[in-house]
């Protein structure tokens, strides 16, 4: 009745009517913030009563006492479409059995998800949905993790009434060519639709759909299109059937046969949840793990298909460069005692780079050493500006308000950043932010593609200052904003204009504080895993302390290989070490190669973006004579007499946790064939016409 | 001697009896074979049958235990392994959700290589399969260090914030959830 | 045909004990779902509406609510097809450029209807309806004279441009069976003699007269009305008495 009398009073304030005293004290009070919650509804699942929101669907509120209402076409993570038809229930006095994925519940309903009529329902459309599926699970990638499969023996008849065999046959569909790393065989198709719903409201890429009617309908892109998403991987996830398989993981191996080990993707500075999958010492794909507040169900192309580069140009043996200036496999004790000399005799004139792939435990193993040595020169390859409070407040360079808070906002300034490639998951966010929360995006910087609408402000840093003093029409909008969060790209500040846009940022973001108190506006986002813990541990962004330091006479090298230092910036006397895993820039300039671990070779801490701490598991062991990194430090130090207090992981964690309260663009990528096969894709659809 | 006995009563009134018996005859009073005797319990003399019938109870220990003394297992695999504990998240290929809920634990993976004969897996590790489910962290934890072995959780977040599902937003005409 | 083919071989094969390999059968249906560029059919040729067309369109788009503009994508296809004669694949790019929507979406339309040719068809589209009411009345002999007629197969395009015949299914005028439709206008209890002369109006230039030739104005009985003829009864007719 209130709500009612309230909705008159809107109208009337809306329309500009007069209002009575009476009416104004309703509106009031509605503003003030009490607003009646919606009275929950009770309904019957299979006679056990539950409580849900008005508008809940009959699958949801099945879901809340714990009964699955199977599905095809439903996702909880896309919008409804109920058209597969799986999800039929019985409801009480209704004629027909419902669709329970798109029917929202009504008060006192009786729901029989276990009854005669279900059942049968259920087992037409199985039958249906066989009729045209081809039978050959035992070549199908997704035999032993399909839907189709374990519904239709769960619900599914247990006879055929298909004998049109001789007559017309199946239906047959041509496959579809969407590039690289999804392999489609378009006959097993069950148009549930998921696909489609994923490209044009996750990725925002409107390339999939059906063509055709009735029996001759096919998902597909009509045109021959790749479907160049940096997130098309997900279908492969989201296809019930094996319609849309993976082409790197095609026919090499079975579900029942792998080994899956949970681990955190290192390949941006995201730190997405992944299921690594193992088989014989080999790690076979990767797939997403669920975490609500990071990467949701999702996984970037990046993550989930660049583990073939685990296993090719890896440094298997320690190396040293011989006089002809030739690098030569050497043993372990010979490759440590001829590093542990040259350290020995530089002592304090030594320095280290920790590339983007570095875990925490060597970040801090090299640091102790380094400080046992004496020397105060740890760098990190990415620069970060040190103006201002610098480094010092974790504040500053972290992504404050977490990626899960992303969703929530309403205005969003991207400054010097490209979300959908630096960190696609955060992208994603933010469109789903678009399309479910009305939010505003604006963006400095160059104008790019980023899968939903944006206002581009133009190139120039000097905005941000006229933002600042209100000159810019977009500062109304942003102090205006309930929710408004800055999100800054870690690569802008790595500029020489870096530290100026930083304190601009910073002052900006001191403007428009939001509604909330908790609210945090200023957000920096990262491009590699290690920085966050670099800068944690203490380790001085930026190179130039290197550079600068005119008699070093050994650099080590964690894993640094984005050129950011050359050997002619260097004396020409410096030994230069290299750990890490890959042979690529900073395996070719050193003296002396220590073999490490990748990322899925050992249990490590890589701290995200946001400041998250995580742990990688070893999900096969190290190929060759590669070792764990702190453990090579670790073992390097006792040789040059400056021994770590740790022996094992928990020892240098709490070591870690001493120091910081806390808890294709890398060498991996550049190594996989896959992804060297998607950027030819890419150019391949460049220099197509559609 | 009195403790067969009982036995025996107790036997006579089970309605197992009654299928050894004719169903003429009285079925307490006659009996068609000969009890058997259990030559452990009669041989047994009575301080034995004391420590039998002691080890038949629970034994209730105050504190926590540290079983790995007696458990046989060698020190080096609790020693130098560690235990995750950890919440089985769903799988993102299929939509069933049968087989999580719970609390699991497993160890760190060791080497696996392929083996040269046959192309099967082989391990050493004969902890790399011990994977036991529990119904809550604690429980885990529990059982965990009653074993002596290290352990870590591993807490991430599963469940999401509740919002129902509407087939309508996708026909709304003012919002961008309109895609049809 | 195809089929009868399969099924007497697969017939003969299991009589004689043979077993072949079993082949899932192609789609059988006269249109491909899946865009194949051609010289005549490719994103290269542009395609602009006329601007007494554009006029059009923008009515058109104007009669829709906002927020739903993406419905006048059926008008505005049909359109650019009366426009190109048929619906090019840059026809279909332009109405989605105009409605501001993902080209995907218009080609999901612009295949699901069956009226919507995506391959080039004659000025003259002969359809030719062969579903029971007109099969029952001839219409196989209708189809004869006019493939007979035009010297073109089902589905083939004259080399010039001006002749499509394609068969199709019920087009709701079974009251005048047998019947075909030519672009818009329908011609109705046909005759081979009636369907002939048709054609060679059409091909004189001079457009006949469409509806039925069998001296019908409309769908009334042939000659006399049979039924129905005298007064219409006052109320109470044929009710009982002791009501």
């Amino acid at each position: 009745m209130i709500v009612d009398m309230l909705r008159v009073t809107l109208n009337k304030v809306l329309n500009g009517a007069k209002l009575c005293p009476k009416h104004i004290y309703i509106a009031t009070r509605a503003q003030s913030g009490e607003v009646k919650k919606p009275e929950k509804v009770e309904v019957f699942i299979d006679d056990k009563p539950v409580h849900v929101e008005p508008g809940t669907t009959i699958l949801q509120a099945a879901a809340m006492v714990g009964i699955e209402i199977p599905r095809f076409c439903y996702h909880e993570r896309l919008a409804v479409a109920g058209n597969c038809r799986m999800c039929l229930v019985e409801v009480e006095k209704s004629p027909k059995p419902v669709a329970a994925c798109a029917m929202p519940v009504m008060k006192g309903w009786r729901i029989k998800t276990d009854s005669e009529l279900t059942r049968r329902a259920r087992e037409g459309i199985m039958e249906f949905l066989l009729v045209n599926h081809p039978l050959d699970c035992p070549i199908c990638d997704q035999g032993g993790e399909c839907d189709l499969q374990d519904q239709s023996m769960a619900f599914g008849s247990d006879r055929s009434r298909f004998t049109d065999i001789d007559f017309s046959g199946k239906r047959a569909v041509e496959d579809k060519d969407i590039g690289p790393l999804i392999k489609t065989i378009m006959t097993r198709c069950i148009h549930c639709t998921r696909c489609i719903r994923f490209a044009s409201e996750v990725a925002g890429v409107d390339d999939l759909g059906t063509t055709g009617r009735g029996n001759d309908m096919q998902v597909g892109t009509y045109i021959e299109k790749m479907f160049l998403s940096e997130l098309s991987g997900n279908v492969i996830d989201l296809c019930p059937v094996g319609a849309l398989t993976s082409k790197p993981y095609s026919f090499t191996a079975r579900p029942w046969e792998i080994r899956k080990v949970d681990s955190i993707d290192v390949l941006d500075a995201i730190g997405s949840n992944i299921i690594v999958s193992t088989r014989t010492g080999e790690v076979m794909r990767i797939m997403p793990r669920v975490n609500e507040e990071i990467n949701e169900e999702w996984l970037s192309d990046k993550s989930r298909f660049s583990y073939d580069g685990l296993k090719r140009q890896r440094l298997v043996t320690p190396m040293l460069r011989d006089c002809n200036g030739e690098l030569k496999p050497v043993d372990w004790e010979a490759a440590l005692l001829t590093v542990a000399k040259v350290v020995k005799n530089a002592g304090p004139a030594i320095g280290a780079i920790a590339g983007g792939l570095a875990d925490a435990e060597v970040l801090v193993a090299v640091k102790d050493l380094l400080n046992k040595l004496g020397s105060e020169a740890l760098c990190t390859e990415h620069t970060f500006p040190l103006d201002g409070s610098g480094t010092d407040l974790r504040s500053s360079y972290l992504l404050n308000n977490k990626i899960a808070g992303a969703e929530e906002a309403d205005v969003v300034l991207l400054v010097g950043t490209n979300p959908r490639f630096e960190a696609p998951l955060l992208n994603s966010r933010l469109r789903k932010a678009w399309i479910h929360n009305e939010l505003e995006v604006a963006s400095i910087g160059p104008k790019i593609d980023l899968r939903y609408e944006y206002q581009h402000l133009g190139n120039d840093p000097a905005l941000l200052q006229q933002i600042l003093c209100g000159q810019h029409e977009f500062s109304k909008k942003l102090i205006s904003a309930k929710k408004p969060l800055i999100i800054v790209g870690s690569e802008t500040l790595e500029r020489s204009d870096g530290a100026g846009v930083l304190g601009t940022v910073q002052a900006l973001a001191a403007t428009c504080t939001g509604a909330n108190k908790d609210w945090k506006v200023l957000n920096i986002l990262h491009k590699v895993a290690s920085q966050v813990a670099a800068l944690d541990i203490g380790y001085i962004p930026g190179v130039d302390k290197i550079r600068d330091n005119s008699n070093l006479k050994v650099l080590l090298l964690i894993g640094a290989d984005e050129c950011s230092i050359e050997k002619s910036d260097l004396p020409a006397d410096c030994f230069i070490i290299y750990q890490g895993h890959h042979g690529d820039y900073g395996a070719s300039i050193a003296d002396a190669i220590l073999p490490g671990a990748a990322y899925t070779e050992k249990q490590a801490t890589y701290v995200n973006t946001e400041g998250r701490a995580q742990e990688t598991l070893v999900a096969v062991t190290p190929p060759g004579r590669a070792r764990e990194d702190w453990k090579i430090i670790r073992a390097l130090s006792e040789i040059v007499e400056a021994k770590l207090p740790y022996d094992n992981l928990n020892e240098i964690h709490v070591r870690i946790k001493e120091l910081q309260d806390f808890y294709m663009t890398d060498a991996i990528s550049r190594a996989s064939p896959t992804m060297a096969k998607c950027v030819q894709a890419v150019l391949k659809q460049k220099q197509s016409k559609y | 001697m009195a403790s067969f006995l009982l036995r025996t009563r107790t036997l006579s009134k089970s309605p197992l009896c009654i299928k050894w018996c004719s169903p003429s005859i009285s079925t307490t009073a006659v009996r068609n074979t000969e009890p058997q005797i259990k030559n452990d319990i009669a041989l047994l003399n009575p301080e034995e049958i004391e420590h039998k019938k002691k080890l038949q109870n629970y034994i209730t220990v105050e504190g926590t235990t540290d079983i790995s003394p007696i458990t046989g297992i060698p020190e080096d695999y609790i020693k130098e392994r560690r235990v995750r504990i950890y919440e089985p998240p769903k799988n993102c290929m299929q939509s069933g959700t049968n087989n999580i809920g719970n609390w699991e634990m497993e160890f760190d993976t060791k080497e696996r290589w392929e083996n040269p004969l046959m192309g099967w897996c082989s391990t050493g590790d004969p902890l790399s399969n011990m994977k036991v489910q529990f119904s809550s962290k604690e429980e885990a934890v529990e059982y965990c260090e009653k074993n002596g072995w290290q352990y870590f959780i591993q807490e991430s977040k599963l469940d999401k914030k509740f919002k129902p599902k509407s087939y309508g937003v996708n026909f709304s005409w003012n919002k961008r959830t309109s895609f049809n | 045909m195809l089929q009868t083919i399969r099924s007497l071989g697969n017939g003969l094969q299991r009589f004689l004990g043979l077993r072949s390999l079993q082949t899932s059968s192609a789609l059988q249906h006269d249109s491909l779902f899946v865009h194949r560029d051609t010289p005549e059919d490719n994103p290269d040729i542009p395609f602009e509406f006329t601007s007494d067309n554009k006029k059009r369109a923008e009515a058109i788009i104007a009669i829709y609510p906002e927020g739903h503009k993406r419905a006048a994508m059926i008008p505005l296809l049909d359109l650019a097809q009366r426009q190109h004669g048929w619906l090019p694949i840059s026809a279909m790019h332009k109405v989605a450029e105009i409605l501001n929507v993902p080209r995907m979406r218009v080609y999901e339309v612009a295949t699901f209807y069956t009226m919507f040719m995506r391959k080039p068809t004659g000025t003259y589209h002969v359809q030719v309806c062969t579903t029971t009411p007109c099969w029952l009345r001839g219409s196989d002999e209708i189809l004869e004279a006019i493939k007979k007629n035009l010297d073109l197969e089902v589905g083939e395009t004259s080399k010039d441009g001006c002749w499509t015949i394609s068969e199709v299914e019920c087009l709701g005028a079974c009251v005048n069976a047998p019947m075909v439709q030519i672009n818009d206008d329908y011609y109705e209890d046909l005759t081979v003699e009636s369907t002939e002369e048709i054609l060679c109006d059409l091909k004189a230039g001079k457009k006949p007269p469409p509806g039925p030739r069998s001296g019908r104005h409309a769908a009334e009985p042939l000659g006399e009305p049979t039924s129905l003829k005298g007064e219409p009864p006052a109320a109470g007719f044929g009710v009982r008495k002791d009501l």
